[in-house]
């Protein structure tokens, strides 16, 4: 395991204090350019629902190592309002993009693992992978 | 297929709607916006002024209906004023003339 | 044409032969190549990512102000990417949603069929044809203990989903009803309480409700506000409108309907009808009361069956064959 950093999220410019971090990160694991745009686009979405809904949080980066892969892991952890309807946040044509395909279910669709935990009142914690193929 | 709606308030408690066009499956749900907030207040009066509705269809007598149910619940009154002669048989075949205060002296085109 | 292969290879070279010849075909393959790319769920970020590679194959000096560029673009391309794969996900949704929708519409059918009875000394016809795929009409036949013929018509606010479901509990009431004879009156009245018991404020059903009976030919009816039908006198060559006051369906709790009596003569004909047949418009105009009549009598002498079919082509061809709402038609006739 190697160290997590992380990008607290308290305003717009933090999104791309976020992405940089993000793209350090995936091209030391050695992913290629597509997969950069993909990761930093994934959490861009991710600092930007902080940002939007939860007033504050935080991204957390980890270079992930077993003994037959590597990746990348991503943590977006809030304490705002949480997310009652989970469903529907995954659901397509219903994300905050209006139809513009990004929202949680396009960071699901840009990333190789997704988990969501959310408790109404106490905040919100997404966890997300991506491995090098 | 439109209809338009016009409200006006002259007094507290005494609103006057006027509709222009086709009340039908399209442009019932917007009425019902409109007409049924209308409706919630104790002892309201709802004149609804049907003068420019040449078409109506069942999706709209429902409306009216609910209107009516919502008038029960909250004790207010809605008077249909100025219905031409095919949307009149509607509301005569389906028996709503019976229970619903419908001003005939102001018929249209009778 | 062989098959593209979608690798960079194949791309880097269509990509120079373009280049070299300007050639229209390259361009087409081109084209060919971003519908199969779509087809394998190739986002567009990957493809710039191949057009990128072939360039520094092909370009090998290429100044890093270019290269740099293709990152900016990718970029910019990322959105279009997941909105096409969010398209193609809803796509997918709606194709199941289809045909979730034609499986409810069969059920319904099955559910809603009846069969038009065989009774001696009466010709008995009957059509609903549904405007969408799944009718809000109803009609239903029901030969008591007695040997006497039921027979409802009803017609549900609005179409489609809703109003088929709202049917659907119009005929489990009815087929909970007993087996022996009851006056149209006490089955409206019941079924009254019924829907106003579970429908939405805004919904409600019309309903005629008659019943023949075959011993003395006397036809008893009541209506929940449908739309009256028609009654035909062989001997005096006459309609006349076949209608009984009463509220529809579903309004109030505790409506009380009205039960009406005719002697039917040899030859008479009573017609049942949903507002789908008088509502049928011409254009912007309504069709006329004269008018159904006029049909109805042109064909007044074939068989039962055979009028209800011929009146409905009628009004198909008048509305240019795109029903506007659901058709129903009955036609009861006494032998002569």
């Amino acid at each position: 395991m190697s160290d997590q950093s992380c990008v607290y999220i308290k305003k717009e410019w933090d999104i791309v204090a976020a992405r940089q971090m993000g793209r350090d990160i995936a091209t030391k694991v050695g992913f290629g350019t597509v997969d950069q745009a993909r990761i930093a686009t994934a959490i861009s979405e991710l600092a930007r629902n902080i940002y939007l809904y939860a007033g504050s949080g935080k991204i957390c980066f980890e270079a992930i190592e077993t003994v037959q892969k590597k990746g990348i892991n991503i943590k977006a952890i809030d304490e705002g309002p949480g997310i009652s309807d989970l469903a529907q946040v995954m659901e397509d044509g219903f994300s905050t993009s209006g139809g513009l395909g990004a929202g949680l279910p396009g960071v699901k669709r840009l990333m190789d693992e997704f988990d969501i935990v959310s408790k109404s009142g106490e905040g919100t914690t997404i966890e997300s992978t991506k491995w090098l193929r | 297929m439109n209809l338009n709606i016009d409200v006006k308030q002259p007094e507290e408690r005494y609103s006057v709607m006027t509709l222009e066009g086709e009340v039908d499956a399209f442009t019932a749900p917007k009425l019902k916006e409109e007409l049924l907030p209308l409706t919630e207040a104790e002892n309201a009066l709802v004149e609804v002024d049907l003068g420019g509705v040449n078409y109506m269809d069942s999706t709209g007598l429902g409306t009216f209906i609910s209107a009516l149910k919502s008038t029960k619940e909250h004790g207010s009154r809605m008077r249909l004023v100025q219905m031409e002669d095919r949307v009149y048989r509607l509301f005569k075949i389906t028996g709503l003339t019976e229970i619903m205060e419908i001003d005939t002296s102001v018929r249209g085109g009778m | 044409m062989n098959t593209l292969r979608l690798d960079l290879e194949n791309y880097r070279d269509l990509l120079a032969e373009y280049i070299r010849t300007k050639d229209e075909r390259a361009l087409y393959q081109a084209e060919q190549f971003s519908k199969q790319s779509m087809q394998q769920n190739i986002s567009p970020e990957e493809i710039i990512n191949v057009h990128l590679r072939s360039l520094q194959e092909l370009y090998p000096e290429l100044p890093d102000y270019i290269l740099d560029s293709f990152d900016f673009l990718m970029e910019t391309m990322m959105s279009y990417g997941l909105a096409y794969q969010e398209f193609q996900a809803l796509r997918e949704k709606q194709l199941e949603l289809k045909s979730e929708i034609s499986v409810a519409a069969n059920m319904q059918k099955t559910l809603l069929s009846t069969t038009k009875p065989e009774i001696e000394g009466l010709d008995i016809g009957a059509l609903s044809v549904p405007a969408k795929q799944m009718n809000g009409d109803y009609h239903h036949f029901v030969i008591d203990d007695e040997g006497s013929l039921g027979v409802a018509v009803a017609d549900v606010i609005g179409k489609g989903v809703p109003a088929a479901l709202c049917m659907s509990m119009i005929k489990y009431a009815m087929d909970s009803f007993p087996e022996l004879r009851m006056d149209p009156k006490y089955i409206l009245g019941s079924l009254n309480r019924v829907v106003e018991r579970n429908v939405d404020s805004n919904m409600f059903i019309t309903m005629m409700y008659g019943m023949y009976n075959t011993e003395d030919n006397t036809f008893s009816y009541a209506s929940a506000g449908h739309e009256p039908g028609f009654y035909y006198h062989k001997e005096r060559d006459e309609f006349e409108e076949i209608s009984a006051p009463g509220l529809v369906l579903g309004v109030s709790p505790d409506s009380m309907y009205e039960q009406y009596q005719k002697q039917v003569d040899e030859g008479d004909m009573i017609v049942l009808l949903t507002d789908g047949v008088t509502e049928c418009r011409k254009g912007d105009d309504f069709i006329e009361q004269e008018e159904i009549l006029e049909v109805i009598r042109e064909y007044k002498d074939l068989p039962s069956q055979e009028i209800v079919e011929n009146v409905y082509k009628y009004f198909e061809r008048l509305q240019d064959f795109q029903l506007r709402d659901d058709f129903t038609l009955i036609v009861l006739k006494r032998d002569v």
